[in-house]
């Protein structure tokens, strides 16, 4: 019993002590003001972090919208409502669906190349020459992909929405054949900027947030052998998705929530 | 005034977990001269480095980095004391995503303002001085184990530091590579005039170019002096080690019950 106790309140300590180490690490992090000369290194990570990530981006916002405009399209016909499939569509993918599923596939293709890239770095000893040569890791490494990746997510989100309405009405209008003027003048009518899109969009930088800090964090702190890498990146997308599920319950309900 | 010791560790104690690494360690490691920390697998040379290069915090203890305590100061100073050390790591430590040139030339390009053809012409000189100036465009996954250790060590040259430290040179290097070093790190030592920290348990290499040699075991120096004095002296431990002698104070078997015992006994 005795030993069961121990345990459970070493491995709180130890939680407590990675969260301080990890809210150390982002505030230093976060702190970062790029010299003349480091701004390339930020470009480059919004390079590699939000412009690689494009491609799975556009491909999964395209089926997702193609298929939320085929179920609206069945269920509202039934009602011969086929002219809110454009608001319905609108709605779900600025409010929810649009920061969600980037989050989940930013933290999926980035967060674990994140994680990878600096455990690689930190395994190798790159971190420590770095540190050892008087230039900081947190500032040359960590801070430019955690700025990367603060910047690219919510672009990338703007992307997903506009790419998976451009799927819906491919399936919902020239391939349904719902009216196309009713599609647009539906949600011209149902989306408000600031009530819709400008949430949506906190949603996404907040989900950028917490993905890039757990992918850098991970792979900072992460052992630095093989399997400790392995670990991280696992944890990384893992924790990741979990976190961004539960913190856009919560969003959602500050939000929208009628209490 | 300069002092005489670029390194001064004064009554070093570092514990991780379980295990006391130095127990009150002392020593001084004199300016311009190569001096080699040796001693058996696992007894904290590598630990040794990671706390006079600010990396570790020991448990008490100093470690003054030309007169000022390492172990005081704050990341900054931290930062700004570590342009002066060029280290050398076992793993060489390239970053793999820059070739050799953009190895060479990282510490340039972060710490000085120097235009961008003065950072080549600096460039090539080091990597002229490891032998490696026509391997500039390769990336460190084209290179083999000792030339990796050859542009690391351009690199650690790369601000003309006042100390250079490596971390096991010769480990895993071919007779040639093994020369190659051996006479880099002595041209360097005394061409750039700097001071010269190498720890390593090869001993004849590192008896061939050290001045002055300490030998740590159980957190503590057991024995110093030059490689001659070494050599001879009195101590057994220490002979064993100079010798490696397979049997001795550090003995060949590792704890067991009688042997005897152990064959005639029951399978379990």
């Amino acid at each position: 019993m005795e030993n069961l106790l121990r345990r459970i309140g070493g491995r709180t300590l130890g939680r407590f002590q990675t969260l301080g180490r990890a809210t150390i690490m982002w505030i230093q992090a976060m702190g970062w003001i790029p010299k003349t000369g480091e701004w390339s290194l930020l470009i480059r990570q919004v390079y590699s972090i939000g412009v690689l990530s494009i491609v799975i981006i556009g491909l999964s916002a395209f089926a997702i919208g193609a298929v939320l405009a085929l179920q609206f399209y069945t269920q509202l016909s039934r009602f011969g409502a086929e002219d809110a499939v454009g608001a319905g569509l609108a709605l779900v993918l600025l409010r929810e669906l649009g920061p969600v599923v980037t989050g989940l596939l930013f933290a999926g293709r980035a967060g674990s190349a994140i994680t990878a890239e600096i455990g690689l770095m930190k395994t190798t000893e790159q971190l420590s020459i770095m540190e050892m040569m008087g230039v900081d890791p947190l500032r040359r490494i960590v801070a430019p992909r955690l700025w990367g990746g603060i910047i690219s997510m919510p672009l990338l989100t703007a992307i997903f929405n506009m790419v998976a309405i451009y799927g819906g009405v491919v399936v919902g209008v020239q391939w349904l054949g719902a009216d196309a003027g009713g599609f647009w003048s539906g949600m011209q009518s149902a989306v408000e900027p600031l009530e819709d899109i400008g949430k949506g969009m906190v949603k996404a930088a907040i989900f950028a947030l917490v993905v890039t800090w757990v992918a850098v964090f991970q792979g900072y702190d992460c052992e630095p052998t093989a399997e400790g890498m392995g670990l991280a990146t696992t944890r990384t997308v893992v924790t990741s998705s979990v976190l961004i599920l539960a913190i856009d319950f919560f969003l959602t309900l500050l939000m929208y929530g009628d209490f | 005034m300069r002092q005489d010791y670029v390194i001064e560790v004064e009554d070093l104690c570092f514990v991780r977990g379980e295990k006391v690494i130095f127990d009150h360690l002392n020593l001084k490691i004199r300016r311009g001269a190569i001096t080699a920390v040796m001693g058996p697998s696992g007894t904290g040379k590598t630990t040794l480095l990671r706390v006079i290069g600010g990396q570790l915090k020991p448990d008490s203890g100093r470690v003054l980095l030309n007169g000022k305590d390492v172990c005081t100061m704050s990341r900054d100073e931290l930062f700004r004391a570590r342009r002066d050390i060029g280290m050398l790591f076992q793993t060489s430590a390239l970053f793999t995503d820059m070739n050799v040139f953009e190895n060479v030339a990282f510490p340039m390009r972060v710490h000085t303002d120097l235009p961008e053809d003065t950072i080549r012409d600096l460039v090539l000189m080091k990597l002229n001085a490891v032998g490696l100036r026509g391997a500039r465009d390769l990336k460190p996954s084209q290179l083999s184990g000792g030339m990796a250790r050859r542009v690391a060590l351009a690199r650690a040259i790369a601000l003309d530091p006042d100390l250079i430290m490596y971390d096991e040179p010769f480990t895993g290097q071919d007779p040639i590579s093994m020369g190659v070093i051996l006479t880099l790190i002595r041209d360097l030592n005394d061409a750039l005039g700097v001071s010269t920290l190498l720890v390593s348990h090869d001993i004849h290499e590192t008896a061939s170019i050290a001045d002055y040699l300490f030998v740590i075991a159980d957190g503590k120096v057991i024995g110093e002096g030059t490689p001659n004095e070494l050599r001879d002296h009195p101590s057994s431990r220490i002979h064993q080690f100079m010798h490696g002698d397979p049997d001795g104070p550090v003995p060949f078997h590792y704890p067991a019950d009688d042997f005897r015992f152990d064959l005639l006994s029951e399978v379990e």
